[in-house]
């Protein structure tokens, strides 16, 4: 009914304020790397579809040293996309529950990541193979 | 009885009278074990300055009425105690992403005037039952898919940890919208067309970047994370118009 | 000042509130329905109920079961024609609110399961975990969402009725936000305030159980009926006074002294096997389990603990598994407040005041004497709790209550002339210039000061067992008391925007006069019936004399003048009161 003239607190800086959010940031960051890194694959994509000296010349950029780095910094970098994907994964899975009990997150997020290490030794191996 | 010490309290003080900005006050406040951040307050205002204003009322954590930010995290000031802040200064502050009404009191009617109504939070059963036909039927399964959503004390704690609610407040919010999915879920409940537009809305389910801290500040366990993101599945089946096909409702 | 027209105005949105408010707009959606509550509704009193709400379901079971417990439970000063209505329509709102969502506790099958209660024959206490007061209260919140001809206004505290010519006009409530009046204009106004538990010092009730809807209605000369009957629960934990439901012991939970010892078997409630037993040992009523544990204190059999002396409440027999399932809160509450996990240890507890019995006198139409004005929940004496309230049955009176009190304000503001507005801005004029007295004075003493000393007076006073003397020298301390508060407190806080120290003195005017009524009340009652307990004197049931209600008239700034008035027997003269005894083991459900 009658106005008050409350306060709105600024929200410029609300990240920095909570460790959680911090994280949460970085987490949101990590995406970055990952946006970049699949951009630098469909280049190679598009490369390999121009020809073997398109190809070599991507292959080359490669060995670089800053794209070195970048690609040390982007393993690190998904590798933690993709720990704090698996550990949100159960918050977008429907209630599980099993003999009356909820499952408990943790078994949900290391089933993620059982499938993540599986198919990575898969494709590693039938990489070596071919 | 364990003896008296002291420790600072930091307090938020508006007056919407007379400031224009809030600032700080700094009070001495003797207590014991079993003193908690609330009871810390009601000394201050009973003793020392009878005008600090504040919220409470049941000092079980039940009624929701008291959340604060203690040190920076939306806490219950009636279920947390003094002893674990010491020797350090307890800073106390309103919630988070609402705006101050008076010192430690903040504006709540977004929440339960706006967007609590929104989501239709009431059984909409399929036909009324008449009160002679007797209850639902309901198992301990069908119980269980909603019964923890159900907990919600209205406390605002979530919507204090949500940094979307804080940058956009016309987003719905994670208590709000984990009542909604409580009666989605509730097998005696056939009310999710009604319900549709606003849980599939940007400032639906949809608002939400599963920054996940409501659920970790919620005191009641009631995981509103989990109520929203697991929605926003459901939501895109509706989009694409199967979840009848792949979700049917199963109930009495 | 700003003016709300509405027909019905109802004061408080706890669960009677709430009910009554469907309840008008159910009956006629025209009927505008203002729901005016000095706190935002899920916060009311009722969220904090833990153990269940009545209603008889069972085969085993029927209303005359219920009846005789609750008739024997308010050791015979209960209208008995209230009753029958009353456990006639408890199950009927049991399923009203499952209907509405209320996730109440199941059995395997899918149907509702029911519980033992203290001094109760049969298990009909329905329970939604140990949290039924905050299911109920929700689901009565959000569904009252459903009507659009209820109007909310949240944080509006009633400071005074309007009263002209023998009836109700409206309200006078002061916008919390802003600390401006409005004058709510009505024709019948339904107050469902809650109780007075906050006159003690060490109680279960939140900051908000101030009495202020009791003051009220006695400030305008309704009476207050039975006040001397204040239940003590004999399990809140000791210093905070925080509830440990009776629904532990619904539960199979025994209490036990310092040495391990069963001491209610002392206390005519026993033998102490077979165990569970109904109406036998732990759950007998609350007013025996109190007064033993008084004895017990008194014999130095209690515990110490750094917050009190306490008994011990022993769980660990249910297993982890039941505590979990059935008594998650009272689990966190006490690992947060004693540090006690009861899965492992049993948990202190002692006696804390918790309910008010009596209140603003109402017949079986919730109408009170003052024409427009109705009363339902604990604000209201409507007849069915007497000297002492079964456990359970609360939950259940604000609803059927509610609901009778909604159905009768729509009734009657269909046929009731227009109020007189131009009296009712007169008078609420002059509340606005009274209460505003309140926040100018430039002297006086600080709020905690008096409220500290009241809480003194009525735990020596009018505690558990009471004395002659003592009760004279609360209601000697009592009178002082609200004199030093007509002289005037001086607040701190001199703003109008959200001023709470200003509205708890208002509260504390409110509270100090119910304590005086409960004061003098309880001296004049020369016996001992129910929660009402002398030490040495008037030890027994005095049913030649004092099977009478007490009425509490207001005389100003004097003590109350009491009268009296028979209570309705229809089906059962007053018998001996009875606990414990033989009787067979119960599977618990």
């Amino acid at each position: 009914m009658a106005q008050i003239r409350t306060y709105v607190r600024p929200m410029n800086g609300w990240w920095r304020r909570n460790p959680y959010f911090v994280r949460y940031m970085i987490r949101e960051g990590s995406s970055v790397f990952l946006a970049i890194y699949s951009v630098i694959l469909l280049v190679g994509l598009l490369r390999l579809s121009q020809g073997q000296a398109a190809w070599e010349a991507w292959r080359a950029a490669l060995t670089s040293p800053w794209s070195i780095l970048f690609h040390w910094l982007a393993l690190l970098t998904v590798s933690y996309h993709a720990y704090t994907w698996w550990k949100v994964s159960p918050k977008t899975a429907p209630d599980l529950r099993v003999g009356g009990r909820p499952v408990p997150e943790v078994l949900i997020a290391a089933g993620g990541w059982l499938a993540t290490i599986g198919a990575s030794v898969l494709i590693y191996v039938i990489v070596r193979w071919m | 009885m364990a003896d008296t010490r002291t420790i600072e309290i930091e307090v938020l003080r508006y007056n919407p009278e007379r400031d224009t900005e809030p600032h700080f006050q700094t009070f001495q406040v003797p207590f014991s074990d079993d003193t908690s951040v609330l009871q810390g307050l009601q000394y201050i205002k009973d003793h020392l300055d009878g005008s600090l204003t504040f919220r409470w009322s049941c000092r079980m954590a039940i009624c929701g009425s008291c959340g604060k930010m203690v040190n920076g995290v939306p806490e219950l000031s009636c279920h947390k105690f003094l002893r674990d802040y010491y020797p350090g200064k307890v800073r106390i502050e309103p919630l988070s992403h609402f705006p101050v009404l008076r010192d430690l009191v903040i504006d709540q009617t977004d929440v339960f005037d706006r967007k609590l109504p929104a989501v239709k939070p009431y059984v909409i059963p399929e036909t009324p039952k008449p009160l002679a036909a007797g209850t639902y039927v309901q198992t301990p399964q069908q119980f269980h898919k909603y019964y923890q959503y159900s907990q919600c004390i209205n406390c605002l704690l979530c919507y204090a940890a949500c940094p979307q609610y804080g940058l956009k407040p016309d987003f719905i919010g994670p208590a709000a919208l984990a009542l909604m999915h409580r009666y989605n879920a509730d097998s005696r409940d056939r009310g999710w067309e009604e319900r549709a537009e606003v849980l599939n809305a940007e400032e639906g389910v949809w608002g939400c970047t599963l920054v996940g801290y409501c659920s970790e500040v919620c005191p009641k366990h009631v995981d509103p994370a989990h109520a929203i993101n697991q929605n926003k599945v459901n939501s895109t089946m509706d989009y694409f118009g199967v979840r009848k096909l792949l979700m049917p409702k199963g109930g009495d | 000042m700003q003016t709300v027209q509405a027909d019905v105005v109802v004061v408080g949105g706890g669960g009677a509130g709430l009910r009554a408010a469907i309840a008008v707009a159910e009956s006629d959606p025209r009927i505008r329905v203002a729901l005016v509550s000095k706190v935002v509704p899920m916060r009311s009193h009722t969220v904090a109920a833990e153990g269940g709400a009545a209603g008889a379901i069972r085969e085993d079971d029927g209303l005359d079961l219920h009846f005789d417990d609750t008739v024997g439970g308010g050791d015979w000063l209960c209208d008995q024609d209230v009753v029958e209505y009353f456990v006639a329509h408890c199950t009927e709102e049991m399923t009203q609110l499952e209907h509405w969502g209320c996730p109440w506790s199941r059995k395997d099958d899918g149907h509702v399961n029911v519980r033992f209660f203290g001094g109760m024959k049969v298990q009909r206490t329905w329970f939604a975990a140990d949290k039924t007061g905050f299911h109920m209260l929700h689901t009565l919140f959000q569904a009252s969402l459903k009507y659009p001809s209820i109007k909310r206004y949240d944080e509006f505290f009633c400071a005074d009725l309007v009263v002209e010519d023998g009836r109700v006009h409206g309200v006078v409530a002061i916008e919390i936000a802003s600390g401006e009046f409005v004058s709510f204009e009505c024709k019948a106004v339904i107050v469902c305030t809650g109780g007075a538990g906050r006159a003690f010092g060490q109680n279960t009730n939140a900051g908000i159980v101030t009495g202020d809807g009791m003051g009220m209605a006695y400030q305008h000369g309704v009476p207050l009926r039975d006040m001397e009957f204040v239940q003590y629960h004999p399990t809140a934990l000791p210093g905070s006074g925080v509830l440990i439901t009776e629904g532990c012991r619904g539960e199979g939970g025994i209490l036990t002294n310092k040495d391990g010892y069963r001491y209610l078997q002392d206390y005519g409630l026993g033998p102490p096997d077979p165990s569970p037993r109904p109406k036998a040992m732990e759950l007998g009523p609350r007013d025996r389990l109190s007064q033993a544990f008084w004895h017990e204190e008194q014999k130095g059999r209690t515990a110490s603990t750094p917050l009190g002396s306490a008994v011990w409440l022993d769980l660990r027999h249910l297993g982890a598994a039941k505590i979990h399932e059935r008594l998650p809160l009272i689990t966190e509450v006490a690992k947060t407040f004693v540090g006690v996990d009861p899965v492992v240890a049993p948990i202190p507890v002692r006696p804390a005041v918790h309910y008010t019995m009596g209140g603003i006198l109402c017949n079986a139409r919730t109408e009170t004497p003052l024409k427009g004005l109705y009363a339902a929940g604990e604000c209201s004496s409507v007849g069915i709790h007497g000297a002492n309230r079964l456990g359970s049955n609360s939950l259940a009176e604000i609803v059927v209550f509610g609901k009778v009190a909604g159905e009768q304000a729509a009734q009657y503001v269909k046929a009731a002339p227009a109020s007189r507005t131009d009296a009712a801005r007169k008078q609420a004029e002059a509340a606005q210039t009274r209460l505003l007295g309140l926040l100018g004075r430039d002297k006086g003493e600080r709020f905690a000061t008096v409220r500290d000393e009241m809480h003194q007076a009525m735990e020596t006073g009018v505690g558990i067992y009471r004395k002659a003397a003592s009760m004279q020298a609360a209601c000697a301390k009592l009178a002082a008391l609200r004199d030093r508060y007509r002289r005037g407190l001086k607040l701190d806080d001199r703003n109008r925007a959200f001023n709470t120290e200003w509205l708890s003195a208002i509260e504390l005017g409110f509270t100090l006069e119910i304590a005086e009524v409960i004061a003098h009340s309880a001296f004049n009652r020369r016996e001992s019936r129910g929660a009402h307990t002398w030490l040495d004197e008037f030890t027994e049931r005095d049913d030649e004399n004092y099977l009478k209600h007490t009425l509490a008239y207001r005389t100003g700034d004097g003590p109350p003048r009491l009268e009296y008035a028979p209570v309705t027997i229809t089906k059962s003269p007053p018998k001996a009161r009875v606990y414990g005894g033989e009787g067979k083991y119960v599977e618990l459900t």
